[in-house]
């Protein structure tokens, strides 16, 4: 009664289509929502009080916000800054898409910020001297001591954050983008049957979190090779 | 912002807009007492050593936490009617079910609640010192009683800082559920906006009332969390 073979085999193209829109969104996610997080998490950082001031805000207000009030209000709000039709930006995010990874993206960043900038405070003060002592620049300490050992201290929670980007992705629904929940919804309106697409695609979602898990294991034993290396 | 938009009344857009917001919140602490709940329920059968329970359940929540909120709502909505009957028909039952979307959303989001919590109540039961609980059994206590005047109590208090997160989380996801045609308060806000072609403003407004919300639970979860952790404060 679970499921339905024929449904599966007719509608696969369907729902892999969708899984690969997911993909696409949580990837596009997750190089915006990094390349918003680390200016903002260096500001959160930074000795004046406005940058703090500033990435404290900026926090609160994409972790207090429900993804879907952030997309309906990049998806409508927009469009209606005064003048924008008429730029090149236009071109660009006249399509739902861009839209979608924009919103995604900022809402991402707000969690972000926090763990970005929580690897980085927690960099051991020593280190930093030390690096400094040697005669290091600010830039070769922040690059070469600095971002390495910040990364090893945040991998897990960004792996954590990254299953949350995958699983925010299904909000598109909302602004007519069809993912993997939505080809699941299509299947189920064309052949009545919930539970073959709907646990189809849900398999499709372990998948990629079991691949992303993976993947930050894999980094984890690369950034610290130290730590798994054979006894010998 | 054009303060008309937002008043009581036959012209303005309020009373439907506070009807949503009622809707909303209800389906929020519905959800969240009951997932938390059903959290602590399932935490417990997976610290006691029966080996099978505690495995699946695991698995269940693993599931629960990796899929879009969106897919467990959906499948539950459509699925849960058609289930129900299957169920019911080797007694005889023909007919079909209506099934509330208030209640397939509550469940739905109290079902994901829980798998959260459930991780949150076995680290605090884990995180338990081993030795309060053999001080306990020394003095005397029974089994059932450490756990009630003990282990309980320490779990929650540990927990505590991970529940409120959760409900901050499940608060969030609440707009979802206008998927299935709830009117709650974001969908009251886009039927306002298309009515009126304002959508910026209702979703501001929208914007303001989740983030007063979260604003509340913030204070509340610090004042909570100072109550709770005052033993380990030094000096004041």
């Amino acid at each position: 009664m679970l499921m339905d073979a024929s449904t599966l085999l007719a509608y696969l193209p369907v729902l892999l289509a969708g899984a690969v829109t997911t993909v696409e969104l949580t990837l596009f996610t997750l190089i915006g929502g990094f390349v918003i997080a680390l200016p903002v998490a260096l500001a959160r950082n930074a000795q004046g009080s406005a940058p703090r001031w500033f990435a404290h805000g900026f926090v609160f207000f994409f972790r207090g916000a429900p993804l879907l009030v952030i997309l309906y209000l990049v998806y409508y709000g927009l469009p209606q800054i005064p003048g924008i039709k008429e730029s090149p930006i236009w071109l660009l995010i006249a399509r739902p898409m861009p839209i979608a990874i924009l919103a995604l993206s900022l809402n991402s960043a707000g969690f972000l910020t926090e763990i970005i900038a929580g690897a980085l405070r927690n960099v051991p003060a020593g280190e930093v001297e030390a690096a400094r002592a040697f005669g290091l620049s600010r830039l070769q300490t922040f690059t070469r001591i600095i971002a390495p050992h910040a990364a090893r201290l945040a991998l897990r929670s960004y792996g954590n954050e990254a299953v949350f980007v995958l699983k925010g992705t299904a909000v598109v629904n909302f602004i007519t983008i069809t993912d993997l929940v939505g080809a699941a919804n299509q299947v189920y309106f064309n052949t009545f049957d919930p539970f073959t697409p709907l646990i189809v695609a849900g398999v499709f979602y372990l998948m990629i979190v079991f691949a992303m898990l993976r993947l930050v294991k894999w980094a984890e034993r690369r950034l610290n090779p130290w730590a798994f290396a054979a006894p010998s | 912002m054009d303060l008309a938009l937002f008043s009581l009344g036959p012209t303005g857009w309020g009373d439907e807009l506070i009807a949503g917001l009622d809707l909303t919140l209800r389906l929020a602490v519905t959800a969240i007492i009951a997932g938390t709940a059903l959290g602590l329920v399932s935490a417990l059968a997976e610290i006691t050593p029966v080996p099978l329970l505690g495995r699946s359940l695991e698995s269940i929540n693993m599931v629960l936490r990796s899929v879009p909120e969106l897919l467990v709502i959906f499948l539950i909505y459509y699925g849960a009617a058609i289930a129900l009957a299957a169920l019911l028909a080797p007694l005889g039952f023909t007919g079909f079910f209506e099934i509330d979307r208030f209640w397939s959303g509550v469940l739905a989001l109290a079902l994901i609640h829980a798998a959260y919590a459930s991780e949150v109540f076995r680290g605090g039961f884990l995180a338990v010192p081993k030795g309060e609980i053999d001080a306990a059994r020394a003095f005397g206590m029974s089994p059932l009683l450490v756990f009630f005047r003990i282990r309980l109590p320490l779990a929650f208090r540990l927990a505590m800082p991970g529940l409120t997160n959760l409900v901050m989380t499940t608060l969030k996801s609440t707009p979802l559920v206008s998927a299935i045609g709830l009117q709650d308060l974001i969908r009251v806000a886009g039927d306002a906006g298309q009515n009126t072609k304002e959508y910026f403003q209702f979703y501001m407004a929208t914007l303001v009332i989740y983030l007063g919300i979260a604003a509340v639970v913030l204070v509340l979860q610090t004042r909570s969390e100072r109550r709770l952790f005052r033993h380990l404060r030094v000096g004041r």
